[in-house]
């Protein structure tokens, strides 16, 4: 057997735009191991792999499979050759069933081409089984969790017993213990002699899981090492091409008047069941408020009643003092709300759209943008989308680009540079760092903590727990649609953090008190 | 005049024949969109393409005096016209409607000047020789059963067959189709081409079976009410069959009731407003397919 699963030589893509998205990489997988490919936004990493993949064509380069030269023009030829690909963002169709994503493509038929559902139910069954990753099969993908949609994609790669496995960030969109177990489930897929490449910027799951490493940087491979053999700080300096920062500078500051509160709120969720139950908190100018929790335990509701999206059943929400409870989101915004959502693709920012474009999204008709006729001032927008391209360091082919061809990361800047000048009171940020890199994340963090230190609130929710106790000044764990308490980052233990997010009350914990000192020290 | 001596000719077969009739041409151009839609590709060009198919079959027909090769003429009408929309639509990733547009006024436009230069009338052509019309049977038209046929087995197709599955997973989302393994050009292009297909063969319809001749207007804007009717049935083609259903029964009725007890501009306007206005009734809650009108690109 060849030494080398997968060969990629002299790989070069130029995209449409002119950016140069590869310079020539070098990159070879070992038959059998896991292989971390790690790079900040826009390194190439997915542009790499999608050629591997057949879904972008190379502008130079050959691959080898398993030592033979091999031309890859769709996902068929890579599927033919035992490649599968779970993509950074998935590639499910919302509407369908788990089960007619699994099997589209390669569906089992009896004669003239009818479906056999019946064939297709007790194969994909005996494959969950098999690999102990189970999804309900008949529910439609969109009402589906992320954890969920990500099994849904493993399970379809290894329908078409794929034994090449591709991963473009799946922990991205994990909690903590769903990523536990797909880490569980990729060693094991390596004990059955599964090759697999594994993409991330996040430096403790390579070293985590992965056997040897790629490092990308801005198109070229800085090199390829045994894990084992680096340190975290190695590679870190490898991927980012300078010392990282680890830790963030965060000044004491004394919290001034509510501009955020919360009361008593119920929202109901997707399901019609009540997915908020009755929460209340305020949020300080010059305060970020953190929530953490498992996701799923109504953080995305909440986050949707504050900013309009969701009409809560009961409860109030006030802006600087006004009653805004089931406001429409554009009147929130022209009270100063900004919102950094959770979804960037559905609720953040649109692809098609152009870079100068998404700049003013929700601005649109405020002057100067809009003239009183109600026509856009294209040179007044051109102007401010320089400044937040420029402010905010946004790596684009140009303000004309559409927002589809900016890396992840880029695409996050944008947003929040865009909610930023809006020069908001209130910001809420869900999921900011979400699928961002190291430098990116850092950038992210920084604003988010300048905007608290110019007296702004910011309402931050995140299931990343280090990123929420190291930001916030106070931190709400939400299970089950409830606040199980409210404590400040350095009076607790880790223990106790995961205690609430698994349902244990604060005071049950502490025996109460606890929770009453953290709210009156802090609001 | 008492309402139900009026209504009288509801009790006759003949007004139910000629409401399966009416239905037919709007049902195949309808079920012939939603195959396109479902796909992702919007084609406005309906009227213009009906008509053409309607214009060809009838010149031909006159010209060779068979009914076969007016119909096979016809259909490649069709043909062309669906390749044409999907060479724009799906290959090169343009915009979806601007060619339907030209289509229309195009269809409109060579119509007028062809019966001008041919037979020398603006209006209309001679009448097709018996030969050449479709033949009726025991007063029911085959067309009938053709399109009873083509809905159904349509719904067969999409709800239940492989092809089916990948149609709605191109016209849902075709980076995810691509990525699945599907074809997407392929699956985009022949649902163009047959969709384009079927509705060349309502314009068949029209000239060699309901009419047995070509004329100005000849189509009257069934090819823009089956494109409504394509959002009244959800994309679902036995909902745009009963919707081509409703609409025939209007407007046979419209032609039933006798001149003078309803101003004749309102019996005319019926079908196609009661059919309008129930399908902006549906629309609210009408979900289109994910990518529909959206053309797909590879980089
Ligand atoms: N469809 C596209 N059109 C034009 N440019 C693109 C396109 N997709 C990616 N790019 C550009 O190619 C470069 C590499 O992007 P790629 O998505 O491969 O990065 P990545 O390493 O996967 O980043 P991330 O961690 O953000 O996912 C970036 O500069 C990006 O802007
Ligand atoms: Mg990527």
């Amino acid at each position: 057997m060849a030494e080398y699963a997968i060969e990629m030589r002299g790989m070069v893509k130029i995209y449409p735009g002119g950016t140069v998205a590869l310079k020539g990489v070098d990159f070879a997988v070992r038959e059998g191991e896991i292989h971390g490919l790690l790079g900040e936004n826009g390194a190439g990493k997915t542009t790499l792999m999608e050629i591997l993949y057949g879904t972008r064509s190379p502008t130079e380069g050959e691959i080898f499979v398993r030592g033979r030269r091999v031309e890859i023009r769709s996902p068929r030829d890579a599927m033919a050759l035992g490649i599968g690909m779970v993509h950074q963002h998935f590639t499910l169709i919302p509407v369908f069933t788990a089960l007619e994503n699994v099997v589209l493509g390669d569906e089992p038929v009896r004669s003239a081409g009818l479906l056999d559902v019946q064939a297709a139910r007790a194969r994909v069954e005996e494959l969950m089984d098999q690999t102990g990753l189970h999804v309900p099969l008949d529910e439609p993908v969109e009402n589906l969790s992320t954890g969920e949609r990500q099994r849904i994609e493993i399970l379809k790669m290894l329908y078409r017993n794929a034994d090449i496995l591709i991963l473009d960030e799946p922990t991205a969109v994990l909690t903590p213990l769903e990523t536990k177990e797909l880490f569980a489930f990729l060693k094991r897929m390596k004990e059955e002699g599964k090759t697999i490449v594994f993409i991330t910027h996040k430096l403790r799951e390579v070293k985590a899981i992965t056997d040897r490493v790629t490092v990308l940087r801005r198109g070229e491979v800085v090199g390829t090492v045994d894990t084992a053999e680096v340190s975290m700080e190695e590679l870190a300096r490898m991927m980012v091409g300078r010392e990282v920062l680890f830790e963030l500078e965060k000044k004491p500051r004394e919290p001034e008047e509510p501009k955020l509160t919360v009361e008593d709120l119920w929202v109901r969720g997707e399901g019609g069941d009540y997915a908020v139950k009755g929460v209340s908190f305020e949020v300080r100018g010059g305060e970020i408020f953190g929530i953490a929790g498992v996701e799923g335990n109504g953080q995305t509701e909440l986050v949707e009643a504050i900013t309009g999206l969701r009409l809560p059943d009961r409860g109030r929400v006030l802006l600087a003092g006004e009653d805004v409870t089931g406001a429409r989101p554009h009147h929130l915004y022209a009270r100063g709300l900004g919102h950094i959502p959770e979804d960037r693709h559905r609720r953040g920012i649109i692809l098609e759209f152009t870079v100068a474009e998404n700049s003013i999204l929700g601005l649109q008709r405020l002057p100067p943008f809009m003239n009183k006729w109600g026509v856009l001032q294209e040179s007044v927008v051109r102007d401010w989308a320089r400044k937040v391209v420029e402010r905010f360091e946004i790596d684009t082919p140009g303000i004309d680009a559409p927002a589809s061809a900016l890396s992840g990361g880029n695409q996050q800047k944008l947003i929040v540079g865009r909610e930023i000048m809006k020069d908001p009171k209130v910001v809420v940020a869900a999921q900011p760092t979400r699928g961002l890199d190291v430098a990116a994340t850092e950038y992210i963090r920084r604003t988010l903590l300048r905007m608290r230190d110019e007296g702004r609130a910011v309402l931050l929710v995140s299931a990343d727990l280090d990123e929420v106790l190291m930001l916030s000044d106070r931190v709400g764990v939400m299970y089950e649609g409830e606040l199980m308490g409210v404590v400040r980052p350095e009076e607790v233990t880790l223990e106790e953090i995961g205690m609430m997010m698994g349902g244990v009350r604060l005071e049950d914990i502490k025996g109460g008190g606890a929770k009453a000192e953290a709210e009156s020290t802090g609001g | 005049m008492q309402v139900a001596e009026l209504l009288r000719f509801l009790l006759y077969p003949t007004f139910y024949a000629g409401m399966l009739r009416m239905m037919v041409p709007i049902t195949l151009g309808a079920v012939g969109e939603i195959i396109s839609e479902r796909s992702g590709v919007v084609n406005i060009g309906l009227e213009g393409i009906m008509m053409l198919g309607a214009l060809v079959s009838t010149y031909v027909g006159h010209f060779t005096g068979s009914m076969v090769l007016a119909m096979v003429s016809g259909l490649v009408v069709g043909l062309a016209a669906g390749f044409l929309h999907a060479g724009i639509a799906v290959n090169l990733a343009g915009d979806q409607i601007i060619d339907g547009v030209g289509l229309n006024l195009f269809a409109v436009g060579i119509g007028e000047v062809l019966l001008y230069l041919t037979w020398g009338s603006f209006a209309t052509s001679p009448q097709l020789p018996p030969e050449v019309r479709v033949p009726s049977i025991h007063g029911f038209s085959p067309f009938v059963v053709l399109t009873l046929l083509v809905a159904a087995a349509t719904w067969v197709v999409v709800e239940k067959t492989r092809w089916g599955l990948r149609l709605k997973a191109v016209g849902e989302d075709p980076v995810a189709a691509e990525a699945a393994g599907i074809d997407v050009f392929k699956v985009r292009t022949i649902a163009t081409v047959v969709g384009s297909l079927l509705t060349a063969s309502a314009g068949v319809f029209l000239s060699l079976d309901w009419l047995g001749a070509y004329t100005k207007n000849i189509s009257a804007g069934r090819g823009f009410i089956a494109l409504a009717l394509v959002v009244f049935s959800r994309w679902n083609p036995l909902t745009a069959l009963l919707g081509g259903l409703i609409f025939g029964f209007l407007f046979q009725l419209s032609q039933s009731i006798p001149s003078g007890v309803v101003p004749d501009q309102i019996l005319w306007a019926l079908p196609y407003l009661v059919t309008l206005l129930i399908s902006a009734g549906f629309l609210a809650k009408a979900r289109p397919p994910g990518a529909v009108g959206r053309p797909y690109k590879r980089v």
